[in-house]
Formats: C-alpha cells, sequence, structure tokens
C-alpha cells in the first residue's frame, strides 16, 4: 500500500517547480519515515521486536470500515440526494478533523528530529511538507476505509460518474480538514511567541476539538434541508458550509445542472482546498521549523523555581501517601503524576480526550431540532445525566492507554536496574495515579453539576456509578496488554488508531449506560451489585498488583 | 576571510537570556575548542551558527552567508554532529547514512561507496545492516560522525564528539580531526573533555552563563590565572572549584 501511494505523490512532481520546497527530498524523508512506521510497533527499552507488524493499523482500517458502513446506510436508504450528501460531508469532514488532531497531531509537531533532519540542507516548508504527505499516507487509508461503504451504495443507486464525482469530493472533503486543521495549528504557531506555544498548545487542541465536534453536530442543524432541496437561490451562509458545496457538486453532476448556484459551489469545492494548501505552503510553512525548534528548546523556568522552593509536601505526595499501601506503588504513582502533568506529548495526545468530554456534556442542549431551553426543560424529566455519570471512564481510560508511551522510554531501565519483585505494585500505582488526577475530580465535577440540576434523585445512581464504573475500568486493564508506564516508544501506527479506539470507548460507555438504565426503576439490584462490584475491583486490582515480571510485556 | 562571524548574538527563551551577546570571529583551518559548563549556550550557539534557530538577536554570517537568509546554503557546506546520538535507531547504518547523504545531496554510488569505507574505517562493516536500536553509544557516536561527514563539508560543528567511544576510536577521531584541519577544514568542538580540547585546539573560547570570559590559545589561557591544565584554568575562570571538598561531603552523606 505505501508503494502505491509513494507513486500516486510522486506524480504531484510537476506541482513541485521550485527549489523549496524540494520535492525530492520530501519522499526522501517519506520512504525513510514509512520504513521506521513498519519497524517501530514494538519498542521498549529492553526488547526491540522487529517484526515488520501491520495488524494494529489493519485493525484500525477495519473499524473505520464499519463506521463507514453506518453513514453509507445512509446513502443507500435515504431519500433527498443532496442532504444524504451533506450529511455524508460533514461525516468525512469531522472524522478527519478529529483524527488529525488528536492522533497525528504529535507526528506534525514532533521534535526528535529536529537535529536529525533540520541540521542537513532542508528547509522549513520541505519538513512540513514531508510531514504532511507522511499523516496523508495514513488519511488516505482511512479515507478509503471510511468512505467505501458510502461509495459503493453511491454507484449502485447513483450511477457511475456520480460515483466517482463522489470519490473525487470526498478527497477534497480530506484536504479540506487537513488545511482547516494545519491552518488553524500554523497560525497559532506564526502568531504566538515561543514561549506561548508551548503553555497554550495543549489548550489549543482542547479548543479544537471542541471546535469541531461543534460544527459538527451543530452545522447540519443550522442547514435548512428545504431550502438546500430547492438550492436554486440558497441562503448566504450555504456559501460558508464545506459539505453543501460538495453536496451541490454532485448535484450538478448527478442532474448535469450547471447554473450559477451550481457552478459557484463546484468552484469553491475544487478552488477552496487547492488554494488552502497555496496559502499554507506560501505564508504559513516558512516558520514552522524555527517554531518547532524552539518548542524542544524553551526551558520552564517558572516550573524549575517551584520545585525548587516547595519543600511541604505537594499535592501528588500527599495523594499517593494516603491510597497507595507500600513504597512502590507510592513511586509509580507520583511518577505518574508528575509526568502526566508534564509532558508535552502526552499533553498533547490527552487534551482532546477532555474536549470530548466537554462536547458531549453539551451535546445533550442540542440533542434535537428544539431550542437549547426546551432541551434544558425536557432532560429534567429525563435520566440523561446516566451518559455523564460512564464520561469519567472514558477520560482515565484513555489516560491510562497513553501512559506506556514516552519519548524517553529507554528511561525505564530504572524498572530494571532496581531489585524489583513484584512489577504489578507499579502498574497498581499508575492505576491510582490516573484514578486520583482524571477520574475523581471530573466524576465530583460531574456529580455536582448534575445534582444542581437533576436533584437528589441522582444521587443513588451516582454512588452505584462510581463502583461500576471503576470496575469497567479494572477489568479493561486485567484483559489488556501490561505495560510499565512510560516504557515503550511511541509510534506513528500505534497513534493512528487512538481516535478509533476512543470511539470504541464511547460504544463501551454505551452499554454501560444501558445497563444501568435497565435497572435504574430497581434500585434494590443496584445496592446489591455494589458489594459485588466492589469486591470484583478489589480482586482483580490486587490480582494485577500481583503481575510477576513474566507477565509484564518487555 | 573569516568563516564565521558573529555580532553581539543573544537568544533567550521564556524571558532569560541564555546567550548574552557573543562575538567571534573564526578563521578557516582552525580547531576552536567551545567549552562551558552544563547550559552555558554552548549547543544553542551551535544550533544558531548551523541554521537551525533562526529566531536570535545580532548578526551571524558562516562562509560569508547570512544564517538567518541562507541557512539552507549554508547546510550545504557544514557538518553538524549533535550531542547524544540523535539517529533513527530503527534504520541500519547503511540506511541511515543513504537517508543523510539523499538529503545532502549526493549521489546514490558516492553514498553507498563512502558509507561502505567509512563503516569499514570504523569496523561497522558486520553492522552495516543490522537496525541500530541494539548498539551501543560508541557505535551510534560513529554512525552520527560518518553522517556528518560523509558529504565532506567545509566546516563541522561538533557537540560532544567523543562521547561513548571507545580508547581506539577516540584515538582515530583526534587523528581525523587534525588531519581535517590541516586538509583546511574549520572545527567547531564543543566537549567536557578537557585534556582533548587542550591537546586539539588552536583556540580555545570558554562560555559562562551565556558569555565569553575567555578567548584565545592554550598558552594565552594560562597567562589569564592558573598556569596548570585546561581543566584547572576552566575551573578557576568559570567558578566551580571547591571540588575536594564537594566529594568529601558526598561520601559524608552516603555514609551517614
Amino acid at each position: 500500500m505505501n508503494k502505491l501511494l509513494i507513486k500516486i505523490f510522486r506524480l504531484l512532481k510537476p506541482l513541485f517547480r521550485k527549489a523549496d520546497p524540494d520535492f525530492e527530498k520530501i519522499m526522501i524523508i517519506l520512504e525513510t519515515k514509512l520504513t521506521m512506521d513498519n519497524r517501530r510497533v514494538n519498542m521498549s527499552w529492553r526488547n526491540s521486536n522487529q517484526k515488520q507488524n501491520s495488524n494494529q493499523l489493519t485493525r484500525v482500517l477495519i473499524i473505520y470500515t464499519i463506521f463507514g458502513l453506518m453513514i453509507g446506510f445512509i446513502v443507500l436508504f435515504a431519500t433527498d440526494f443532496k442532504t444524504i450528501m451533506v450529511l455524508f460531508h460533514s461525516y468525512v469532514l469531522f472524522m478527519m478533523a478529529m483524527i488529525l488532531v488528536t492522533d497525528f497531531s504529535s507526528v506534525l509537531l514532533d521534535t526528535t528530529d529536529n537535529q536529525i533532519i533540520l541540521s542537513k540542507p532542508v528547509s522549513s516548508k520541505t519538513l512540513f511538507l514531508a510531514r504532511t504527505f507522511h499523516i496523508m499516507v495514513y488519511l488516505f487509508q482511512f479515507t478509503v476505509a471510511i468512505g467505501i461503504g458510502s461509495w459503493m451504495f453511491s454507484f449502485y443507486r447513483f450511477g457511475f460518474i456520480t460515483g466517482v464525482a463522489l470519490i473525487g469530493t470526498t478527497f477534497l472533503t480530506v484536504l479540506l480538514a487537513v488545511f482547516i486543521t494545519y491552518f488553524l495549528y500554523l497560525a497559532l504557531m506564526r502568531f504566538a511567541s515561543e514561549q506561548k506555544i508551548r503553555e497554550i498548545i495543549s489548550w489549543f487542541q482542547i479548543f479544537m476539538t471542541i471546535l469541531f465536534s461543534f460544527s459538527y453536530q451543530v452545522l447540519p442543524r443550522l442547514v435548512n434541508f428545504v431550502d438546500i432541496r430547492e438550492s436554486i437561490s440558497l441562503q448566504w451562509y450555504a456559501y460558508l458550509l464545506p459539505p453543501v458545496w460538495m453536496a451541490v457538486s454532485l448535484e450538478a453532476i448527478q442532474n448535469l445542472q450547471f447554473d450559477g448556484t451550481h457552478l459557484s459551489m463546484i468552484a469553491l469545492a475544487v478552488a477552496v482546498p487547492i488554494a488552502g494548501f497555496w496559502v499554507l505552503n506560501k505564508y504559513l510553512a516558512p516558520g514552522f521549523s524555527s517554531r518547532l525548534a524552539a518548542l524542544q528548546q524553551s526551558t520552564d523556568t517558572r516550573k524549575e523555581l517551584t520545585s525548587n522552593v516547595t519543600q511541604k509536601k505537594n499535592l501528588a505526595e500527599k495523594m499517593s501517601s494516603w491510597v497507595n499501601s507500600n513504597a512502590i506503588e507510592r513511586a509509580a504513582f507520583q511518577l505518574t503524576w508528575y509526568i502526566t502533568g508534564r509532558d508535552r506529548n502526552f499533553k498533547m495526545q490527552f487534551y482532546p480526550a477532555l474536549g470530548y468530554l466537554l462536547v458531549f456534556f453539551f451535546i445533550f442542549l442540542f440533542k434535537n431540532q428544539q431550542s437549547a431551553a426546551e432541551n434544558l426543560a425536557r432532560l429534567k424529566d429525563t435520566s440523561s445525566y446516566l451518559g455523564l455519570i460512564y464520561l469519567p471512564v472514558f477520560l482515565t481510560s484513555t489516560a491510562y492507554s497513553l501512559l506506556p508511551y514516552n519519548e524517553h522510554f529507554q528511561a525505564s531501565w530504572i524498572y530494571h536496574s532496581t531489585p524489583l519483585k513484584k512489577p504489578g505494585s507499579v502498574i497498581i500505582g499508575a492505576i491510582k495515579s490516573v484514578v486520583v488526577k482524571y477520574f475523581i475530580p471530573a466524576y465530583l465535577i460531574l456529580f455536582f453539576i448534575s445534582l444542581w440540576f437533576w436533584g437528589g434523585r441522582i444521587l443513588f445512581d451516582f454512588v452505584f456509578g462510581i463502583f461500576n464504573n471503576l470496575f469497567c475500568f479494572v477489568i479493561i486493564i486485567f484483559f489488556s496488554e501490561h505495560f510499565l508506564p512510560f516504557s515503550r516508544q511511541p509510534a506513528t501506527k500505534q497513534q493512528a488508531g487512538r481516535f478509533a479506539r476512543s470511539l470504541l470507548q464511547l460504544l463501551m460507555i454505551g452499554i454501560l449506560v444501558g445497563f444501568h438504565y435497565l435497572l435504574l426503576k430497581h434500585h434494590w439490584i443496584l445496592m446489591a451489585m455494589i458489594p459485588i462490584l466492589f469486591t470484583g475491583a478489589w480482586l482483580i486490582l490486587r490480582s494485577i498488583g500481583n503481575l510477576a515480571w513474566k507477565k509484564i510485556a518487555v | 576571510m573569516a568563516v564565521i562571524q558573529t555580532q553581539n548574538v543573544a537568544k533567550q527563551y521564556n524571558g532569560q537570556y541564555v546567550l548574552k551577546g557573543i562575538s567571534l570571529t573564526i578563521e578557516p583551518g582552525q580547531i576552536i575548542g567551545y567549552i562551558g559548563p552544563n547550559g552555558a549556550g554552548k549547543s544553542t550557539t551551535i544550533k544558531i551558527l548551523s541554521g537551525i534557530l533562526d529566531e536570535f538577536e545580532g548578526e551571524a554570517s558562516v562562509l560569508g552567508m547570512d544564517v538567518r537568509k541562507q541557512a539552507l546554503d549554508i547546510k550545504q557546506y557544514i557538518g553538524y554532529i549533535p550531542e547524544n546520538a540523535a539517529l533513527y535507531e530503527v534504520l541500519t547504518p547503511m540506511e541511515y547514512l543513504r537517508f543523510a547523504g539523499r538529503l545532502y545531496g549526493m549521489g546514490e554510488n558516492d553514498i553507498l561507496h563512502k558509507s561502505t569505507e567509512l563503516l569499514r574505517l570504523f569496523k561497522l562493516s558486520e553492522n552495516a545492516e543490522q537496525r541500530m536500536n541494539g548498539f551501543s553509544k560508541g557505535m551510534k557516536q560513529k554512525v552520527l560522525l560518518i553522517s556528518g561527514l560523509m558529504h565532506n563539508p567545509q566546516i563541522i560543528f561538533l557537540d560532544e564528539p567523543l562521547s561513548g567511544l571507545d580508547a581506539n576510536a577516540v584515538i582515530l577521531v583526534k587523528e581525523i580531526l587534525l588531519q581535517l584541519k590541516q586538509s583546511g577544514k574549520t572545527i567547531f568542538y564543543s566537549s567536557h573533555i578537557m585534556d582533548v580540547v587542550e591537546k586539539l585546539s588552536d583556540r580555545i573560547i570558554i562560555i559562562n552563563q551565556g558569555e565569553i570570559i575567555a578567548d584565545g590559545s592554550f598558552e594565552d589561557l594560562r597567562k589569564l590565572g592558573d598556569t596548570g591544565s585546561l581543566e584547572k584554568i576552566f575551573t578557576s575562570l568559570t567558578g566551580s572549584t571547591g571540588h575536594g571538598s564537594t566529594a568529601g561531603e558526598f561520601i559524608d552523606i552516603l555514609s551517614h
């Protein structure tokens, strides 16, 4: 697949007539990066599994194909052509933007190879485009996976030409998603000062997650589908909505309708993604590499100062002495607490999940075509707070799944050079750390909000929710492969599945909510389950704590 | 003509200056020893001069080219060997050197010939097709050295080049550096290993807290105060004295 994509990229060579960006160097970097991706799957401090492994990516592609089929059925069964196409392109735009923010931000903003590549005659534009192409290799495969169902149904239902055009508009939408995401990143890197970038980049990701999720949820509701169906004179804001451009362009091809409105939409659909890349390349990419170097270079003197003056126990130390039973757990608890709070890569991958939490909270307000006020009034009589009860476990399991990966994975020699009999204790410390740091605050915040909104009737469900959440969390860990925290090398292919995994976790939360909902009226069953869940979680944690070296993946 | 020229080069991070107005004029065909304690600004200077960092105050030119405006042209004529063994360890030495050589615009045959021969000289022929994640630090350092020199640069920036090398390799690298100098190359050499700097360098620049505090030949520096080794001169100039009592205190804490 990679070789085929490289051949496709090589077709773009005539577009790169100038020396900068240097097309040949882009391809050299791309080929090398892809070779490395194929090898870097199972790296740890002690062991390097050198098999060429593509299972991870295949699994992610299967997940995206299944998600793609869901929207594909709309293409197959829904009645109005343009409505179908607006929904499909909105879905593609949202999925790709989210994949870029969640899975590939760290690839774009990678600082580890600054010394290797930027010391060679490689310009900022060349490095930027090489990284973009690298990311596009994966996006291309995800697009095929997400789109294949809809494309096939479209060939079947609307004919060959529309089917081919749909493939074209799908890829234009992907380009647009890349453009919008990169535009936001590069604009930030261009206009914020070096130290500001370091401080705000993680928050900026939360902002982007919320922005894209809201756009996906809210914009289709803004579109007046009756108006879209008429399309003779569209409202002005339809010209600001890329999915409408794509849908109306496809209608022009389907019905051979080429009036002013249709032609202007076709022009927007084709010109904006291409012009967008030109703007990126011309105005924003030149400062990219020096800003990247700055990201790596700057030292956070503020933090150094606080660590010097802090004599008394800080929060992590206090918490660690309260919740852990031995010194190893305490050490792992604090290590996890500190690194998750300071490591830029961790934050870059975790903060989008924090964004989802906010997004899902507010989605309740826009659940259907009613106004926010009507929704709020209606919500009071529902049991929607069940959804909120299970969001913190999503946040916590995302944080836990990121723990093994760290740029400085080789520092994990410390686990092997110290007399550590039960490495399971390290895992227990790490689990407790993410629970105390992420689960409890998120749960408390959602509890108080729910208490204020729904009143005392939520109390019992939130109590049961704690045990159900924690039981599910430890059971997920128990059945996963066990890694020690910060002991594995991050790899593009593993990152590439993060958004897919988030979607699966949300499905799991849906099941939990369903289960809880079914038992909502039977408080005595829930009550009886609390000791069972508590004992189950305790036994599982004990079993994890006793894990020996041979059970740990190194 | 000077090959490196800087005028009041300064660089700040988070409002703190790590370089505070460095002015240098470096003639061709010299080995410059650039030494200083950790955090003194050595690596930042090298990154500015090799075009990796382009946001700084003051003026800097290399081979008559402006570092800010012509970084790409400069990089073609310089070799940069960074402090840590920064290379893609999942590649083999041959793959990595091919990657580096191609980025320097070298021909495939030239890359193959030089990689094979230079790896042989460093006794790495048998490892040429093995992935580098199992390599020792010294083996990686050798590959890094080759990757920074294979395009035959005019100026070579070395940041701790001897770190991790075995005794024989250290002697070989020292000899290589001397012969490179004799062939007219300029070597900008940053290191903590004082006796090597003392023996190799035509000129020694000591930097402390972002400022140059001494600049001259070893003989010139001896006139500044301490008449002993470079190590003694360095510690007296950078104020890092009292190591004996610190060591005593260290042992004392360990045993109580």
